[in-house]
């Protein structure tokens, strides 16, 4: 008897789910992609990308979707170098049709990325990296990027390292894609403004051991020690920046998403005083940046960070994909140009046609007992400097170090 | 058919050919298996050094970037057509070859694979910091290459005939060596060196060839490859990559040819899937490898062979 209940109720059950089933999936579905890194030297950036996603997704998703459809989120991992991340971008638009991707973390990944969103006409929204190819000589019609580039966060620095911290700066950077652009645009700025630029150094990714370079820095005397490093390297290099009684020489400045938040607590004392642009800061009273952490937080159970740029992505596509009227990569990627939307973290955001790059405002927040607090906000017209589509960014470029007297 | 070409592989080769064909092979699987039937020719190259002479390489990943390379390098000036492309890979990774190989040879055992993995490690630093080549970004977004003036090799479809023609012909090449008597001598050499000199062969010269043959086909295959993915970075020739190199022969089964070509497109096809599902993949893939070592120590032809479906024919 007690066999045939169970099975009474195993009917039951089947019955329920096959006659809910087919009402639960008549919405349509329309896929995007997350890629980047999840392990790793940037796995933090990437599994923050990830959430930033998935809440702009739920909430979207919880008023009727996008043109009718439910959005779903595909995420995949691109071990943090090219190979895999145009393996994954294939996988993703060939096999799983997604009408947007959004990635990479690494820079190199993202470059890679480019080409196959370019050859297969998908919608492409770069949150995280910040390499300056990205919007000169790699560009394609249906790339945006929210991500302040490299040009974008050395014109928002450099006067302020000028006037507020030091005439003379060294630069130490990760020796590839990010950290090269960032290290080259940085001095770019630093020498139109007037600024000395005593000495120049990379060190490879993934470095365990920053000592062999400490010389050089030390004898060069510099007064402001400029650091283009990211993830778990600069989580290294302030470890061992400190122990060698550095932090407290120099002044110390650095690039947007140099640390997360999230790891700023175990290193405060290392990173006291550490002054970076950043377009998202926990602590920043701003209400809108407020309004934000409060709805990360209440997702996730952690403060928001770099999560903003991919959360206002999802955003963007949607008002762009609402305006075209539906999906085709061309309509959408014009529906883009010139859009803007307000109320983000930062406010009002706009996409600019010329290089589809963001303008938007950004902070300079100086560190603060493990907190970013907000010393000054720059006007993102102000930094954003012009389009140079199809123009080779190291074109007159030189590392040479300019001595003065 | 004949002891070069079964009848075995001359059915394996029409299903290569048929494939495409089915309707579930979308475009994306043709380029996974671009992939996967590229990094199992690769894994039997290697599969001549270690099968077959036992020399194991640390640094079969120097001579697939170099060839990777050296077409990214002319197509991105503009030099398109695909035999240059070759070509000029072939000259490139031949001449680093024989250098690699001329000094790896005059040692044995761990001295030999050391010796490889100092010389691929020299290659990737010059690359990974020589802004011309692009530096740690390497080539990218390079044009595909032309079979003929106007006719590209652009389409997934196009690059994955390519590789099987690439893969048909270096299986058949293999089996050439590895059936005539410079075969005989690469198994004895790996069976016992110093009888093999005593006999009269000239040991270092057998293990040169055989190195410059492995390489050369590893340094094609890598030719083919910016085709495919349109760049050509650093990180082709990382020493994780010989690694999973040598990992694809021990899957599939030493001295066998045709294990390590099953072993090269099983780690492809497991990388692929397992990394959709799980972050820490590598950790899956290290498991099937321990469970490969431990349960089927001739890998998975060597296991298929053991459970009777066909002989044992690795050169042991």
């Amino acid at each position: 008897m007690k066999r045939v209940t169970w099975l009474a109720l195993l009917v039951a059950v089947a019955l329920v789910v096959s006659l809910t089933a087919p009402a639960i999936s008549q919405q349509k579905v329309v896929k995007i992609g997350d890629l980047g890194s999840k392990v790793g030297v940037f796995e933090g950036y990437g599994k923050y990308q990830t959430m930033g996603i998935q809440l702009a997704v739920e909430e979207i998703n919880a008023k009727g979707g996008v043109l009718g459809h439910r959005i779903e989120v595909i995420s995949e991992d691109d071990d943090t170098k090219p190979a895999p991340a145009i393996r994954k971008a294939e996988k993703l638009i060939l096999q799983d049709g997604v009408k947007l991707l959004i990635g990479a973390v690494s820079s190199g990944s993202t470059l890679a990325m480019m080409d196959v969103t370019k050859k297969h006409k998908t919608i492409h929204w770069n949150s995280v990296s910040c390499a300056e190819f990205m919007r000169t000589t790699k560009f394609h019609k249906y790339y945006f990027s929210n991500q302040p580039d490299s040009r974008q966060q050395a014109n928002g620095l450099a006067k302020y390292i000028l006037d507020k911290m030091g005439k003379k700066t060294y630069i130490f950077y990760t020796d590839y894609a990010m950290g090269q652009s960032d290290a080259r645009q940085f001095k770019t700025a630093l020498e139109k403004l007037g600024g000395e630029v005593v000495g120049v150094a990379g060190a490879p990714l993934d470095t365990k051991d920053f000592s062999p370079w400490f010389g050089a820095i030390n004898q060069s005397n510099p007064d402001v020690l400029f650091l283009a490093f990211a993830g778990t390297d600069s989580l290294r290099l302030m470890t061992q920046l400190h122990s060698f009684g550095m932090t407290k020489k120099y002044k110390l400045a650095g690039i947007d998403c140099f640390l997360l938040q999230q790891d700023l607590q175990a290193i405060a004392e290392p990173m006291e005083g550490f002054v970076q642009l950043n377009h998202f800061s926990a602590y920043n009273p701003d209400p809108n940046m407020q309004a934000f952490n409060q709805k990360f937080k209440k997702k996730f159970n952690v403060d928001a960070n770099i999560a903003a740029g991919a959360y206002d992505a999802v955003y963007f596509w949607k008002a762009a994909v609402e305006k075209a009227g539906n999906f085709d990569p061309d309509q959408v990627s014009a529906a883009h140009e010139g859009l803007c939307i307000d109320n983000t973290h930062i406010g009002r955001q706009c996409i600019r046609k010329e290089d589809h790059q963001v303008v938007m405002d950004m902070h300079l927040y100086r560190v603060e007992k493990g907190k970013n607090l907000p010393i000054a906000r720059i006007d993102g017209k102000d930094a954003i400097g012009e389009p140079l589509v199809g123009q080779d960014p190291l074109k007159g470029f030189t590392w040479e170090i300019k001595k003065k007297n | 058919m004949s002891r070069v070409l079964s009848w075995r592989s001359a059915l394996v080769l029409a299903a290569l050919v048929a494939l495409p064909a089915l309707p579930f092979m979308s475009q994306f699987y043709l380029l996974l298996a671009f992939d996967a039937l590229l990094f199992g020719a690769i894994a039997m190259s290697l599969d001549l050094l270690i099968g077959y002479t036992g020399l194991v390489s640390f640094g079969h990943a120097a001579f697939f970037g170099l060839g990777a390379y050296s077409t990214a390098i002319l197509l991105e000036r503009g030099i398109v057509s695909l035999w240059v492309c070759l070509g000029f890979a072939a000259l490139v990774v031949g001449l680093y070859a024989l250098l690699v190989s001329y000094f790896s040879t005059a040692r044995r055992g761990i001295y030999f694979a050391l010796l490889t993995l100092v010389f691929a490690e020299v290659v990737y630093t010059f690359f990974r910091y020589t802004q011309t080549f692009g530096g740690s970004d390497g080539i990218q977004g390079v044009p595909p290459a032309q079979l003929l003036p106007g006719v590209a090799i652009d389409t997934p479809l196009s690059n994955y005939y390519a590789v099987v023609v690439y893969l048909a012909l270096a299986y058949v090449l293999c089996r050439v060596f590895v059936t005539s008597h410079f075969g005989k001598v690469l198994v004895a050499i790996r069976e016992n060196e110093d009888r093999a000199r005593f006999l009269g062969y000239n040991v270092q010269r057998y293990k040169i060839a055989v190195c410059m043959i492995s390489a050369l086909l590893t340094g094609i295959g890598g030719a083919l490859y910016p085709g495919r993915s349109a760049f050509a970075t650093p990180d082709l020739m990382l020493w994780t990559v010989s690694g999973e190199f040598i990992i694809m022969v021990m899957i599939g089964g030493l001295g066998t040819l045709a294990g390590p070509i099953i072993g090269g497109a099983f780690f492809v096809l497991l990388q692929e899937q397992v990394s959709s599902y799980v972050d820490w993949y590598f950790m899956v893939i290290g498991l099937v490898l321990v469970f490969i070592v431990l349960f089927m120590p001739r890998g998975l032809l060597g296991f298929r062979r053991m459970l009777g479906f066909g002989q044992w024919r690795a050169t042991t």
